[in-house]
């Protein structure tokens, strides 16, 4: 195959750019959904009544 | 109500689209793999080369879908912002600002590959040749949506900005798509028509309608996938969205 540099050069350009534009909304998806799961484990967390210097 | 239209409204809910992106992303993304498979396969090892071009003339096959995605996800992206801008529908608003980047995306593998296959064709990386020129504001554009929607805190606000953006935008695709016609251009005229003859070989045709397919699938599973991701983030404080993300937690932590 001749020119087979630039073709393989083209050929990655397009995977990589896709793989980028496959990856980056999983990740905003994953890192919205553990933010939430967070934020539910905080607010239950909170629900728990401490021990207080009124109970003592 | 018709089956129909009542889908369509019931797909502007956003726990019913999350359900639907998430289901439907997949086999978009898992078809277009395979479609693209099958057309590179094609493109770089049956398809005889070029008598001209040499085997140069490979990188068509995904430059040229690339940038036929360019100026359709324009066009769709245009379409959205004015639906959401007139009936006001927030699902429009967050595919219209999902198209942005993967558009985006595309537009810069067509510059990118055309620049690599201008090297050893033409003897030079870059132009300032009129479809060339065009092509990077259309790059512009994209990035101005991208950031006119980042830089405006309220989303609903910052999506009507950027929907703005898109319309007036759009009186660009067809300078791009006539360059060629219009000016003096060192890029080669239209070799490719639906309706009527093409100058290209029907030998070299079959990968190209593949890698075209394979985009169009692969441009939908992403639409979703990065609509579902905002829908997500604008509803994170809902109900839905916590049961959701127990869901998807209690998936991951299954053995």
């Amino acid at each position: 195959m001749n020119y087979a540099g630039y073709v393989a050069a083209a050929y990655a350009v397009f995977v990589v750019v896709l793989l980028w534009d496959l990856i980056l909304p999983i990740l905003r998806i994953r890192r919205t959904l553990r933010g939430v799961m967070l934020r539910v484990k905080r607010d239950a967390a909170k629900d728990v009544p401490l021990p207080t210097e009124l109970q003592r | 109500m018709n089956p129909v239209v009542r889908w369509f409204h019931q797909l502007g809910s956003p726990p019913y689209f999350d359900r639907f992106a998430a289901r439907w992303a997949p086999w978009c993304f898992g078809l277009g793999v395979l479609v693209m498979a099958w057309g590179t396969w094609q493109g770089l090892f049956v398809v005889p080369a070029d008598y001209q071009q040499g085997d140069s003339f490979r990188i068509l096959y995904i430059h040229v879908p690339s940038a036929w995605m360019s100026l359709f996800v324009f066009a769709l992206m245009g379409l959205y912002s004015a639906i959401a801008l007139i009936w006001r529908i927030k699902l429009c608003e967050i595919l219209a600002m999902a198209c942005a980047p993967i558009g985006a995306a595309f537009t810069v593998i067509t510059l990118v590959t055309g620049s690599i296959w201008g090297k050893p064709m033409w003897g030079t990386w870059w132009e300032w040749d009129p479809r060339l020129t065009s092509e990077l504001v259309l790059l512009f554009l994209y990035l101005g949506v991208i950031g006119l929607y980042q830089a405006v805190d309220d989303r609903r606000n910052a999506a009507r900005a950027a929907g703005l953006l898109a319309i007036v935008g759009v009186a660009l695709l067809p300078v791009i798509r006539y360059s060629v016609e219009w000016w003096n251009s060192l890029h080669q005229g239209q070799t490719i028509r639906v309706f009527g003859e093409s100058s290209m070989d029907p030998s070299m045709f079959p990968p190209l309608a593949a890698m075209v397919i394979g985009t169009k699938l692969w441009f939908l599973g992403s639409l979703l996938l990065r609509a579902r991701a905002d829908n997500l983030e604008r509803e994170a404080g809902k109900h839905w969205v916590r049961q959701r993300a127990g869901d998807e937690t209690a998936l991951e932590h299954t053995p």
